[in-house]
């Protein structure tokens, strides 16, 4: 099985370190899990067990002079765990709606889950459209130019991917941490642990850099 | 005992298996299963098939049933088995019925992404092992007998362990409709109210049995939905050690879903030293993620004595009250 971490490891010492929260979403079985194992660990696995509830991993990117942790939590797709999902977009400063290239449904989905998210997220949430098991083209019902309009009239990132074949799945993850707000934000200036400290009440929404 | 990289339910062992720990609690436990075994034999069944409700059964239980008697007392404890014998020619007609294509599709989907890293769910058709066909027909004869359900995901990693343990479809196909009629009600539905209620329930049981664990969690913005939805929805498959699900699943079928919430109280306040050191809730999730496979949830005998003991008194009449306020804030 192919074992290459995709990402880079954080730099020296000197680095600013981001920390953002980002969700995967989108219709059962079109490739989360199988997208985030392949960002993680570098593999990818025919058959994925149906994610329940939510799992949650950690990832990290450099980008010039900051390393970027993104703590990632991959959704259950089925139409009842709906509900659940506010808890885990609540606070995210990014999002990646999945969809299947091979199944127009799940592209429906996705519009569906971009538009709650517009709705209800953080407002200045970035949201990625990626257009998954772009390595089966010759059964593909979604035209990438039909995708590309879509996510451009409504600015959103968009890549078709592959997590079989890593095809554009670093790159994704990299266009999000390009597009986050990396700036120190007032209140956030303090000397403090990597993560939230949780003494404090009121955890800053943005992203936080120290 | 010779290590092997499937264990003997057909689980491909991870990399990161701890065969030290595997070895030393097998160690011990394999003298207490022998123990067991004839225990159940001389002092309980005493050649008989069929057990009544007693204080001594429930305690026989509680140590564990030997595996060899295990689907016939789930079967027998549950209700399963008295459904199965008023219904006789139910499965067998719901098979053969006309099925919905979306029902159908949805449950197709799920069958090789159940237990992917099991042999016996691997995609080899002509064993006669392969549980994949009965575990698609398990789960189609389910959602047609309860159309307001249909299929939920989680549905098929118990259905999956029950194959692996009861073997017989049409057993599993009872014990299914009896979970999630009457020991589970309300979870599977498609507004998963039961999981809802539940998980906030168990919140409330740990505040009032370490309000510094509580106070902690909140403070962490750790909701008890994320902590445990996969727990429960599950009712621990694909979370706990097998054997420690297998015995979690012996009381659940005699004492009811009471044992859902021991099992969560005794992980998080077991563990809560764990968890109170953690600087922030990724650190929270990861330890809780770590504790459900630890050498301690694995020492499924100790375990086991652990739920009855460290969540202290635990009522019917206090779940009952809790789930009743938290189904009202929800219809708020």
């Amino acid at each position: 099985m192919a074992n290459q971490g995709g990402a880079q490891r954080p730099n020296g010492p000197q680095s600013k370190i981001c920390q953002f929260k980002l969700v995967l979403l989108g219709e059962s079985a079109v490739g989360k899990s199988s997208l985030v194992l392949r960002f993680v660990k570098g593999q990818f696995h025919e058959y994925q067990e149906s994610t329940i509830g939510a799992a949650f991993l950690t990832q990290t990117v450099c980008l010039d002079d900051t390393t970027v942790k993104f703590e990632i939590w991959d959704t259950a797709g089925q139409e009842r765990y709906h509900s659940l999902a506010p808890m885990y977009y609540r606070g995210a400063q990014a999002a990646i709606v999945v969809y299947d290239i091979t199944n127009q449904d799940t592209f429906g989905r996705a519009k569906t889950w971009v538009r709650e998210l517009q709705r209800q997220a953080s407002p200045n949430i970035v949201i990625a459209l990626a257009g998954n098991k772009a390595d089966l083209a010759n059964k593909r019902m979604v035209e990438y130019e039909e995708a590309q309009a879509y996510a451009e009239e409504n600015s959103l990132l968009f890549m078709e991917t592959s997590a079989k074949t890593a095809m554009n799945v670093n790159d994704i993850f990299l266009a999000i941490a390009k597009k986050l707000p990396k700036n120190e934000q007032a209140g956030q200036q303090q000397s403090r642990q990597r993560g939230v400290d949780l003494s404090q009440e009121n955890q800053p929404s943005g992203g936080c850099c120290k | 005992m010779a290590t092997s990289n499937v264990d003997p339910y057909g689980f491909e062992r991870t990399e990161d298996f701890d065969f030290e720990s595997y070895e030393e609690f097998m160690k011990t436990y394999l003298s207490v299963l022998s123990r067991r075994a004839s225990r159940w034999s001389s002092d309980l069944l005493m050649g008989s098939k069929k057990v009544s409700r007693s204080q001594k059964l429930k305690r026989f239980i509680r140590k564990g049933i030997p595996s060899e008697h295990r689907p016939t007392i789930w079967m027998q404890m549950s209700g399963a088995e008295t459904r199965r014998q008023q219904n006789p020619n139910v499965y067998r007609q719901l098979l053969q019925e006309k099925h919905d294509p979306q029902l159908v599709e949805t449950i197709k989907t799920d069958i090789p992404r159940t237990f992917p890293d099991n042999i016996y769910f691997q995609d080899t058709p002509s064993d006669p092992q392969c549980k994949r066909a009965p575990l698609f027909n398990v789960l189609v004869a389910l959602g047609h007998k309860n159309p307001s359900i249909g299929y939920c995901q989680g549905l098929n990693f118990i259905a999956g362990l029950l194959l692996l343990i009861v073997k017989d479809e049409e057993k599993v196909f009872w014990l299914m409709d009896t979970l999630i009629n009457n020991m589970l009600p309300d979870y599977y539905a498609p507004d998963m109210m039961g999981v809802k209620i539940d998980s906030e329930v168990l919140g409330d049981l740990v505040k009032v049995r370490d309000p510094q664990l509580y106070a902690f969690m909140e403070s962490a913005g750790a909701a008890w939905s994320i902590v445990c939805t996969k727990w429960l929805i599950c009712v621990f498959a694909d979370v706990l050690p097998i054997e420690t699900l297998l015995r979690v699943w012996d009381c659940l079928f005699y004492e009811g879903d009471k044992v859902i919430f021991r099992v969560g109280l005794t992980l998080l306040i077991h563990n809560r030293d764990k968890i109170l050191r953690c600087q922030h809730f990724p650190q929270i999730m990861s330890t809780i993620k770590a504790i459900v496979m630890d050498e301690y949830s694995l020492n499924c005998h100790n375990f086991l004595q652990a739920i009855f003991k460290e969540p202290k008194r635990l009522s019917r009449a206090e779940i009952q009250k809790l789930r009743l306020h938290h189904r009202a804030q929800f219809s708020k």
